[in-house]
């Protein structure tokens, strides 16, 4: 029985509360979209789309510890990666344009 | 489906006619939890700001977004491979590649931040979700043992059963996918080079310096 089993309060497992945190840091993801759609420039939409990767990331590795799922950290990881990536790319096309490669 | 292959939740193995079931399947909640509901909410709401939005390179941005929620929806129902798939071809090359096309055209400045809504338009796809979602209330649960698809003795149950010991994969779609139809993804792959390929030279960049 691990730690994700054990009874937290009123019937409630530790690996429930996990989710509720992770739906948590959901609707904060909800909070930094506003940025990311309002702007008004597009260094405020790379840093809140940038912010929202991170939080993904948070999200899958809370995710993999509710569920009981190490294999979620292999997402949680290229997520992490790939997310540098976007943030890179665009802020390239935006800083000279067209050296998106 | 045969009266002998009823898809009860039995706990451990049973051997019905020389294919043993897996039968210890716990069904999902069919209720939507918390994290799913927030989940579906930033879905949704990305989506809207994707098609709203007036200037393409925040659309781009967005959509970014919009990948990043549902990989993480994919990887709460148990598809991590389908969430890696979203994470490397949605958030990675199609950001990429839409930022690309961009840079080969012009993008126009904008003064209003969203697109004005075509009503004849909005009112179409309306009527089509509206006809859809009326087919949403067949559909069986996630998990639900009634899944037509779950009593199936000669494929689904056949795969679930047979998939560890033919290819030592636990995971039976990733089974499927590398082992079972091994040459299908083979020439998948050989077709996403190729598209790489052809990217490159219409970019006439074949060599990164």
């Amino acid at each position: 029985m691990s730690v994700v089993d054990a009874t937290l309060a009123a019937g409630y497992t530790v690996g429930d509360f996990l989710l509720v945190v992770a739906a948590g840091f959901v609707i904060l993801a909800i909070g930094m979209l506003y940025r990311a759609v309002k702007g008004p420039t597009m260094q405020d939409r790379v840093l809140a789309v940038n912010v929202l990767g991170t939080n993904t990331v948070v999200i899958l590795a809370i995710l993999g510890a509710a569920l009981g799922e190490p294999t979620f950290l292999d997402i949680a990881l290229v997520y992490a990666l790939l997310n540098f990536l976007m943030a890179i790319a665009i802020s390239k096309f935006t800083v000279e344009r067209g050296g998106v490669l | 489906m045969t009266g002998a292959t009823a898809p009860v939740a039995i706990d451990g193995v049973g051997s019905v006619s020389s294919v043993t079931f897996v039968t210890s399947v716990t069904p999902v909640v069919a209720e939507i939890s918390a994290i799913e509901a927030s989940l579906f909410a930033f879905v949704v709401l990305t989506a809207l700001a994707t098609a709203f939005a007036r200037d393409v390179l925040a659309a781009v941005i967005i959509f970014g977004a919009y990948s990043l929620g549902m990989a993480a929806l994919y990887t709460f129902y148990r598809a991590p491979d389908v969430a890696l798939t979203e994470a490397a071809v949605s958030a990675g090359v199609t950001t990429v590649l839409l930022l690309l096309t961009l840079a080969k055209t012009t993008r126009i400045d904008h003064e209003a931040a969203f697109e004005s809504v075509n009503y004849p338009a909005a009112g179409a796809v309306g009527l089509l979700f509206a006809g859809l979602a009326v087919t949403m209330a067949d559909v069986p649960a996630v998990g639900s043992p009634d899944a037509p698809v779950w009593g199936n003795p000669d494929v689904s149950q056949w795969y679930l059963a047979e998939t560890y010991a033919r290819t030592g994969v636990e995971n039976t779609v990733m089974a499927v996918l590398a082992a079972f139809r091994g040459f299908d993804t083979f020439g998948e792959a050989v077709v996403v080079f190729a598209a790489g390929i052809a990217a490159l030279i219409v970019l006439r960049r074949e060599v990164f310096a």
